[in-house]
């Protein structure tokens, strides 16, 4: 059994004359020790599903309106455990995706990564504040000593998503959500931080969720993968099935906009033409149709349903239906 | 990057510069003063204690009248410099800082305890109304705010005054005081009249700025944490909601000082207030004067101190 567990979440949001589609069927699972990486084009509901599972939308406007989270087979969504019990901070933590805004201006960096260790394991402040030392050199930030009573607006981009880290395993939580933790900084940096992420992961043997669009950096770090579009988790399985036995279409066009850096190799990169659905409005059938290479007249109306396309690969495609007559050579059939 | 060291440092600068520049000001303010008041019609020698000539020019003469402007400005300034603000001309024997010593506690008590109770009613019913958004409480507190705003103090303080005589009347007994002044619960009335319409403006501010950073990542970042709503309302938005609200207690001071006027001649409290009132009407220079760059000295230092202030609760502004 994976150690969370995501199930056909539904989640949309009141607007003006109707709601908005984000996510209508995100399904993904992570092992305990392992990294999960969530991919797929900006607005294709990443950020709405982890935060779903959190309890960070806003509702209203927000509502989830179908599918489970379950965190060791108990569920959490919304991020609060049967009986009331928080596990937000405590089991699973999260940081974001610009640490810029992600802290409060007005407290030191110290007491906001000794805050959960006060709230959750009943640290006194000085304890807790001796904690936060200890996280931040964990966090490899030097001088953590006097940088605990400094302010966030006295570090840099980097230094705070170390801070964000430092904060969230404080608790030594199970799973570590990650939105898009290195998209707001320098390239430098961004290397460094994920390197931080896997060696953390080792000590606390803790998962991660890992919000991404960058193929190179799934391929670094994930073991599993979850390839998002429209609103719908389209294919799923390892970090190998992903990238050399792709099932979705929209995943093979995902792979040839990714630039490589393999020696010799002609850069080719071809993005997807198009655009993703508008989900106001969302189209009745699969939702990769007007932009996909070998849609069919049956994608137009139907949408396609979830194929298990191998054990613990799966692929939302009608071009796995058994009677499908289309032989695509780059899709993987076993 | 800087260490906490420099941080003081960098306050302690920005301190010395804030006071250099209020020093500036209070320098403009007397000078302004000074040459307003001789450009105005009329003087304190001209009513009927200066009938003959010789007379006159026996008072102009003592008072220094006599002399070319620019010195006469010399010696207001160095007497200023020195603390010294003269003799009243219409109280005579009365010096203008015993004046000021003996009036101005009781304006500033009055003051203090209108800004005290303005900042925490505008704070809590701001962010009440915040909270409650478009419901119930929302709705009636922000058109008493709009009423707030719009309602002259004087208006305010004449109702007061008569809900207090009315109430006093009906229960046979006097709850509060209707005038005066003396013991706290004569401080009580005068000073809620005169917070009102700076509480009023203080909500509406405080509302619109929990609204602002509703939506805040950090406050996003916090209820990630499993945070108990209360220290997430406390330590994450109240906090933070507050700036914006400080910045303005210090132009919010110089509304309270000025109000404190009419509310001071209203409840008959011996305030600074009703002597400057009072100088204007008898054209007497010296107290005129004296008070005038007082309470703009006052109101300047008020605005430093505020800044200040706000430098501590937000630390970024330390480094500006
Ligand atoms: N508060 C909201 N109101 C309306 N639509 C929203 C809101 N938040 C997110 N959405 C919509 O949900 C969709 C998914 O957004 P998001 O999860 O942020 O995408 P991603 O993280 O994959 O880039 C987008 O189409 C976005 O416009
Ligand atoms: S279901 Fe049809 S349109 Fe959708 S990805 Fe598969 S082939 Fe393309
Ligand atoms: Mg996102």
């Amino acid at each position: 059994m994976a150690l969370l567990e995501v199930s056909d979440l539904h989640v949309e949001f009141a607007v003006q004359g109707g709601s908005v589609q984000a996510v209508r069927g995100a399904s993904f699972s992570v092992n305990e020790g392992e990294t999960l990486a969530i991919v797929g084009e900006s607005g294709c509901g990443k950020t709405v599903s982890v935060q779903s599972v959190m309890g960070l939308i806003q509702t209203p406007p927000g509502r989830i309106t179908r599918g489970t989270a379950k965190l060791r087979g108990q569920d959490i969504l919304g991020g609060v455990a049967a009986g009331g019990r928080e596990i937000r901070g405590t089991d699973i933590a999260m940081i974001f995706q610009d640490p810029m805004s992600s802290l409060n201006p007005t407290m030191t960096v110290g007491a906001q990564i000794a805050e959960p260790l006060i709230v959750h394991r009943g640290y006194s402040h000085r304890q807790a504040m001796r904690r936060a030392q200890e996280l931040l050199e964990m966090t490899l930030i030097p001088d953590a000593a006097s940088r605990i009573n400094e302010y966030p607006f006295e570090f840099s981009g980097g230094m705070l998503q170390r801070s964000m880290i430092a904060m969230a395993i404080a608790c030594e939580p199970s799973v570590l959500i990650a939105d898009e933790p290195t998209t707001a900084l320098d390239v430098t940096i961004q290397s460094q931080i994920l390197d931080l992420m896997v060696d953390l992961q080792r000590t606390n043997n803790m998962a991660i969720v890992l919000i991404t669009h960058d193929l190179g950096v799934v391929a670094r770090m994930a073991n599993d993968v979850a390839v998002m579009y429209a609103g719908e988790v389209v294919e799923r399985g390892t970090v190998d099935d992903i990238f050399y036995r792709s099932a979705h279409p929209y995943t093979l066009g995902l792979k040839s906009a990714m630039p490589t850096n393999r020696q010799g190799a002609v850069q080719k990169l071809t993005p997807i033409e198009g655009a993703p659905p508008d989900l106001f409005d969302p189209p009745p059938g699969c939702g990769y149709y007007t932009r996909c290479p070998y849609a069919m007249e049956v994608c137009e109306a139907t949408p396609p349903i979830v194929f298990d396309v191998d054990r613990a690969h799966q692929s939302r495609c009608w071009l796995h239906h058994k009677d499908c007559l289309q032989q695509v050579t780059q899709i993987y059939r076993p | 990057m800087a260490n906490s060291r420099t941080n003081k440092h960098a306050y302690v600068r920005y301190a010395v510069i804030r006071l250099i520049q209020g020093a500036i000001t209070v320098w403009l303010i007397a000078t302004a003063t000074f040459f307003a008041m001789h450009n105005v019609p009329g003087d304190p020698l001209m009513d009927e204690k200066a009938v003959s000539p010789e007379i006159r020019k026996n008072l102009q003469a003592k008072y220094g009248l006599d002399r070319p402007l620019l010195e006469q400005y010399g010696i207001y300034l160095s007497n200023m410099i020195r603390g010294d603000f003269g003799i009243s001309y219409a109280q005579e024997n009365r010096s203008v800082n015993d004046i000021i010593r003996e009036h101005f506690p009781v304006s500033a008590i009055l003051g203090v305890l209108s800004i005290v109770f303005a900042a925490l009613g505008g704070i809590l019913f701001g962010a009440l109304t915040a909270i409650n958004r478009n419901r119930l409480p929302d709705i009636v507190i922000m058109f008493l705010v709009i009423m707030g705003i719009s309602v002259p103090s004087f208006v305010f303080a004449a109702l007061g005054q008569m809900t207090l005589v009315n109430v006093n009347a009906f229960l046979g007994v006097s709850i509060l005081p209707v005038a005066g002044w003396g013991s706290v619960s004569h401080m009580i009335m005068p000073s809620l009249i005169l917070g009102l319409g700076t509480m009023a403006f203080l909500t509406r501010l405080m509302r619109s700025s929990m609204l602002e950073i509703d939506n805040a990542d950090y406050l996003r970042t916090a209820i990630s944490k499993g945070l108990p709503p209360t220290r997430i309302f406390l330590r994450h938005q109240l906090r933070n909601a507050i700036l914006p609200v400080i910045t303005v207690l210090g132009p919010s001071i110089a509304a309270i000082t000025t109000g404190g006027f009419v509310v001071e001649l209203v409840f008959a409290i011996p305030g600074l207030g009703r002597y400057f009132v009072q100088a204007v009407q008898q054209s007497d220079y010296t107290v005129i004067m004296g008070t005038t760059v007082f309470y703009g000295a006052f109101l300047v230092f008020m605005v430093i101190v505020v800044d200040l202030l706000y430098g501590l609760v937000d630390p970024r502004v330390r480094l500006d």
